[in-house]
């Protein structure tokens, strides 16, 4: 059964439609790649996953139940863990910080949560160590850590809700190349654990690198889904662009 | 915990340390009244408000939020603390109803800047004169003054040899600080002043931060009125008419971003005490009191053109960082 099933998602903004009818889902360990131009709609697809946006149209189940998140941290308590775009971390706050910002471990004295801040720090070294990340001064504000860094960070946060979907928004787009092949064997370890991982890149050798599954996203609507092992990145960028004689049909058929 | 952190002062509230001392110096050496244990005595008694009104400002800057109704609402609930005394309710009573009505005013600013998604510096200006009014129509035109005493005690009294009401002021300044630096409240303001998006993107309930810092800096005008009654045993029509510049001023000084994101307790108790040092000792060595809040005023904008000179702040604070 698939982890997530979106039917029939659709999302406006005013009189901007910028998700039309999207059906797709989302299976447990699996790295599925969602492609497409910039403004096809998957930034706002993976919010609406993620809680930031509520859908317009349309429903969302996870494990066959519905769910609707009214809040981030709604997807979050589901299982869902989001690395945004543009990360969404508190530059002004340490790592530790960061990483269980929202979910901090605490002791209650007297009905006061005190945080454990030793714990965290410990926590933190762990995950870091894990991903190999390394951070000369955890105690550092993230704002002042490289943008490798500040993704291994978001990763951590990831890492630490123990999700069972995780959505990563280009999260290679920053990095060194070093760096980048890190990310992309993290992906697949994180599948491998049983995770589904919902990959947006613009990088189709990266994608078709970790991706078992390829979905591609345009002006809002999903117009293809391809086992990786049934295509190639020739026919994937002629979705993407919009040259494939089935899109042409397609978008002759809207018109 | 490690004490060598708390006591590590950063190089912003040292500098605000020496300005104190240098301050203090220079007055002595110009007025001989100002040095003595009765005019010091006298600087401290007068910080008191302002220190209470200056620890809720600072969550508030820290969040990227501000309150210039902070003075008034702590006219309206000295009118309250008047009101009971007068009705002989009592010391009990009149001291409570200081942060009672302060955190309920609290509540009040809190709905409408958090329910009403309206712009806390607007939302404040707006309650400013809302509550202006209501000390006028409270008060009927008429001071409360010769107040009874029950309250009086407060004042007098002292504890191992130190004055009540600076052990009122030492439990606010470390609930304040537990509650910033150990417990989640403290990340979480932080982060909800460097993005309310990227906040509420983590999982933080902004607007509970919200709403928790508005009814915390409420309580705290409260419990100032209680302190100013205890004093003074009068209200004037004019009370608290400056000290929303002037906790404004403090804060900023002591180094909290006026964008939000970062704080210091330590720099606000620092910038309450050198600008009271500046009003006494100005006043000492002649100049009118008119020109108060001129240099209150002038020190705000000096340090924030300081600031943005410096770096410490985006360089354009028209715009508000992106989200
Ligand atoms: N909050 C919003 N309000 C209004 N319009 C929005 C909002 N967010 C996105 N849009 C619009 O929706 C469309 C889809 O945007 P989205 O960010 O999902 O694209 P994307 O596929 O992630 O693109 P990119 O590859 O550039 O990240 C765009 O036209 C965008 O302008
Ligand atoms: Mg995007």
């Amino acid at each position: 059964m698939a982890l997530v099933t979106a039917r029939n998602v659709t999302k406006r903004f005013g009189a901007l439609t910028a998700l039309q009818g999207v059906d797709l889902d989302i299976r447990k360990g699996e790295v599925l790649a969602l492609l497409g131009d910039n403004g096809a709609g998957k930034s706002t697809f993976i919010k609406i996953l993620a809680g930031a946006h509520s859908q317009s149209e349309g429903e969302l189940r996870i494990e066959g139940r519905p769910v609707s998140f009214s809040s981030p941290r709604d997807a979050a308590e589901a299982g869902v863990a989001t690395i945004y775009q543009e990360l969404a971390l508190s530059e002004n706050l340490s790592i530790a910080e960061n990483v269980f910002l929202g979910r901090e471990i605490t002791r209650r004295v007297l009905g006061v949560p005190f945080l454990r801040s030793r714990a965290m720090r410990e926590r933190v070294a762990e995950l870091l160590e894990e991903l190999d990340a390394h951070i000369s001064d955890p105690a550092a504000p993230v704002g002042s850590l490289s943008g490798g860094q500040r993704q291994a960070v978001a990763i951590c946060r990831a890492l630490n809700l123990n999700a069972k979907l995780v959505i990563m928004d280009e999260p290679t787009a920053a990095l060194a190349v070093a760096e980048t092949r890190k990310v992309l064997a993290l992906t697949r370890r994180l599948a491998e654990r049983g995770c589904a991982v919902l990959l947006i890149s613009h990088n189709i050798s990266d994608v078709f690198e970790v991706a078992d599954r390829i979905v591609v996203f345009r002006r809002g609507r999903k117009i293809a889904e391809r086992e990786r092992r049934a295509t190639d990145p020739e026919e994937i960028v002629s979705f993407i662009t919009g040259a494939h004689p089935d899109v042409r049909a397609l978008e002759q058929a809207n018109l | 915990m490690n004490l060598r952190r708390i006591l590590t002062l950063s190089s912003r509230e040292l500098t605000l340390a020496a300005a104190c001392l240098v301050a203090i110096i220079a007055f002595s050496m110009v007025s001989d009244h100002f040095g003595t244990a009765t005019n010091l005595t006298t600087i401290l008694r007068n910080s008191v408000e302002l220190l209470l009104i200056g620890l809720g400002m600072t969550l508030l800057l820290a969040m990227g939020g501000i309150d210039v109704s902070v003075g008034v609402a702590m006219g309206l609930a000295a009118i309250g603390v008047g009101k009971v005394l007068a009705a002989g309710f009592g010391a009990l009573a009149a001291a409570l109803v200081g942060p009672l009505v302060g955190a309920a005013l609290g509540i009040v600013t809190a709905s409408v800047v958090v329910l009403g998604r309206i712009p806390p510096i607007v939302a404040t200006l707006g309650l400013f004169g809302v509550f202006r009014t209501a000390i006028f129509l409270w008060l009927g035109g008429q001071w409360l003054s010769g107040l009874p005493t029950d309250l009086t005690a407060i004042v007098s009294s002292s504890f191992m040899g130190v004055p009540l009401m600076a052990w009122t002021i030492a439990a606010a300044y470390l609930v304040i600080w537990v509650a910033l630096r150990r417990t989640p409240f403290g990340p979480h303001l932080l982060a909800v002043g460097n993005s309310e998006t990227k906040a509420r993107l983590s999982g933080v309930s902004v607007r509970k931060v919200q709403f928790s810092a508005f009814v915390i800096n409420g309580a705290l005008c409260g419990l100032a009125a209680t302190f100013y009654v205890a004093t003074y045993r009068n209200v004037e029509m004019s009370i608290g008419s400056t000290l929303a510049l002037e906790a404004i001023a403090a804060v900023v000084l002591g180094g909290t971003s006026i964008l939000g994101g970062r704080c210091s307790l330590v720099g606000t108790v620092l910038g309450v005490l050198l600008i009271r040092i500046l009003q006494n000792g100005l006043l000492l060595v002649g100049v009118p009191s008119l020109w108060q809040t001129v240099v209150t005023g002038g020190l705000l904008i000096a340090v924030l053109c300081l600031d943005a000179l410096s770096g410490r702040m985006p360089v354009s604070i028209w715009r508000r960082r992106p989200a």
